[in-house]
């Protein structure tokens, strides 16, 4: 096997306006699945804290679920299979933000879940002592200082995902995996255009952990060392 | 005509398992009153005054606020309740991610609805109320044990309680802190508010509450003016264990 430079910068070059617009199809996919993800999450973290013993085994049985199984597996299993079987039409791009945020949304409650339960509780019972409900003294004091811890976790998650939504090429995603797999099939430099998606996702995993880190960094309370 | 108590318990009553921790304890205090409780660990006033402000649900009893009877069952006149009986923790329990102003605003914001300026304004003054208007913009983090402590107060203030409960206010305070946590107490009762406190600070009870209950094993053993109690108690276990504590104080003097 040899590896031509010359053909594979001309293949990199030509393909690239269109690979790189295949930026944005997985953009769109990573951050519509993690907003998914962020609430659907953030609600059955505290549904399994807070709730009763049905509804932690609810939780517990979906995220048992969500991530027991493989992506492309949950992607064939909603798009062929159950699509079909309910009658439904919609996009491979739309089904495949479901998936990623339902799949997320597992990961996410897990992260959620560790912070909430390593808030102090003297903290919830000062919040009802001073005539807090329960639902405000989650919403203004646990969550606040929760999301906060779970910044370097959910950076991980942001990674993860990103990386995993390569895999909805499977179902025609227009996304940058797609895209370079299109070029490369039409120009057989596959090394070159594999490299050149591999470096685009470095990319945006860096800069999305860079972006991450920042926030982390505005939003840290004073004085505060955990 | 007799008065009727500002805050009154009958029969509380609570077991955690096998261990009943509260075996029908009944307590009444009058407005302006400062009531003292004292005792061996384990022996139960923590969890009453959990159990008063329906931190910790008891299995029977009653408590009466104002002559009438708190069903906490019924959330919006429990939150309205607590309001009223304000709760002072052993470790200050601070909100963490909220400066000290903020800790102070944010039930005035959120539970009493009070617009944010003047909800500021209200926090700067209780605040300035326990020496602390200086330290406002600080974080819990970057506060000392006793200003915690007295930011807690604050916190509690500005709910305009009826009704003080003061769980070891001073027992996780290193021991030079633990006066500036005394002072702004005895302010508190200069101003005539009605207290519920726990403590082990024999010394600082004595000086402050008109009476003294002795509470061990789940029960209120015996109770009466600091100098009786303390000095001359009728109960043996009570004297032992003021006994013990007074010596101790001795020592611990010098």
């Amino acid at each position: 096997m040899h590896l031509s430079i010359s053909a594979g910068m001309k293949a990199v070059l030509e393909g690239l306006p269109y690979i790189m617009g295949g930026v944005w199809v997985t953009l769109v996919v990573v951050a519509g699945a993690l907003a998914m993800g962020l609430l659907l999450g953030t609600f059955l973290a505290i549904a399994h804290v807070y709730g009763n013993r049905a509804l932690r085994t609810l939780t517990g049985i979906y995220v048992w679920f969500f991530r027991g199984v493989p992506l492309l597996v949950l992607l064939f299993l909603f798009y062929f299979g159950l699509l079909g079987a309910l009658h439904l039409d919609l996009s491979p791009f739309f089904v495949s933000i479901v998936v990623l945020g339902l799949i997320s949304s597992a990961y996410q409650s897990e992260i959620f879940r560790g912070a909430i339960l390593s808030i102090p509780e003297g903290q919830l019972k000062a919040a009802r002592a001073i005539g807090m409900s329960d639902f405000q003294a989650v919403v203004y004091i646990i969550l606040p200082q929760a999301f906060r811890l779970s910044i370097p976790a959910w950076t991980n998650e942001y990674t993860i995902i990103m990386k995993n939504s390569a895999v909805t090429y499977a179902l025609g995603v227009a996304e940058i995996m797609a895209r370079a797999n299109h070029v490369a099939a039409r120009t057989y430099q596959h090394f070159w255009l594999y490299l050149l998606a591999g470096f685009i996702f470095l990319g945006l995993t860096s800069a999305g952990t860079r972006c991450l880190g920042l926030l982390q960094k505005k939003v840290a309370i004073k004085g505060y060392a955990r | 005509m007799e008065q009727t108590p500002v805050l009154k318990v009958e029969d509380i009553r609570k077991r955690f398992g096998e261990k009943e921790i509260l075996k029908g304890v009944s307590l009444e205090i009058n407005r302006g009153d400062i009531k003292a409780i004292i005792g061996p660990s384990g022996g139960g006033k923590s969890t009453l005054l959990h159990c008063i402000n329906f931190l910790t649900l008891f299995d029977a009893g009653r408590v009466f606020l104002n002559g009438e009877e708190i069903d906490h069952t019924d959330r919006r006149r429990l939150y309205a309740y607590r309001q009223k009986v304000g709760m002072i923790f052993q470790d200050f329990n601070l909100f963490d991610h909220l400066s000290a102003l903020q800790n102070v605003q944010i039930g005035l914001v959120r539970v009493k609805k009070i617009p944010k300026a003047r909800a500021r304004e209200r926090a700067v003054a209780e605040l300035e109320r326990v020496g602390l208007k200086e330290h406002m913009d600080k974080y819990p983090a970057e506060l000392s044990g006793g200003q915690k402590q007295r930011v807690s107060i604050a916190r509690a203030l500005a709910m305009d309680p009826e009704v003080m409960l003061l769980d070891e206010p001073t027992s996780a305070l290193d021991p030079e802190l633990v006066g500036e946590v005394h002072a702004v107490i005895k302010r508190l009762a200069a101003g005539g508010m009605t207290m519920v406190l726990v403590t082990h600070e024999i010394a600082f009870a004595g000086s402050l509450a008109r009476e003294i209950l002795f509470m061990d094993e789940g029960v209120i053993l015996e109770k009466g003016p600091p100098q009786e109690i303390l000095y001359g108690a009728k109960r043996e276990r009570t004297r032992e264990f003021c006994d013990k504590i007074i010596h101790f104080h001795h020592k611990d003097n010098g």
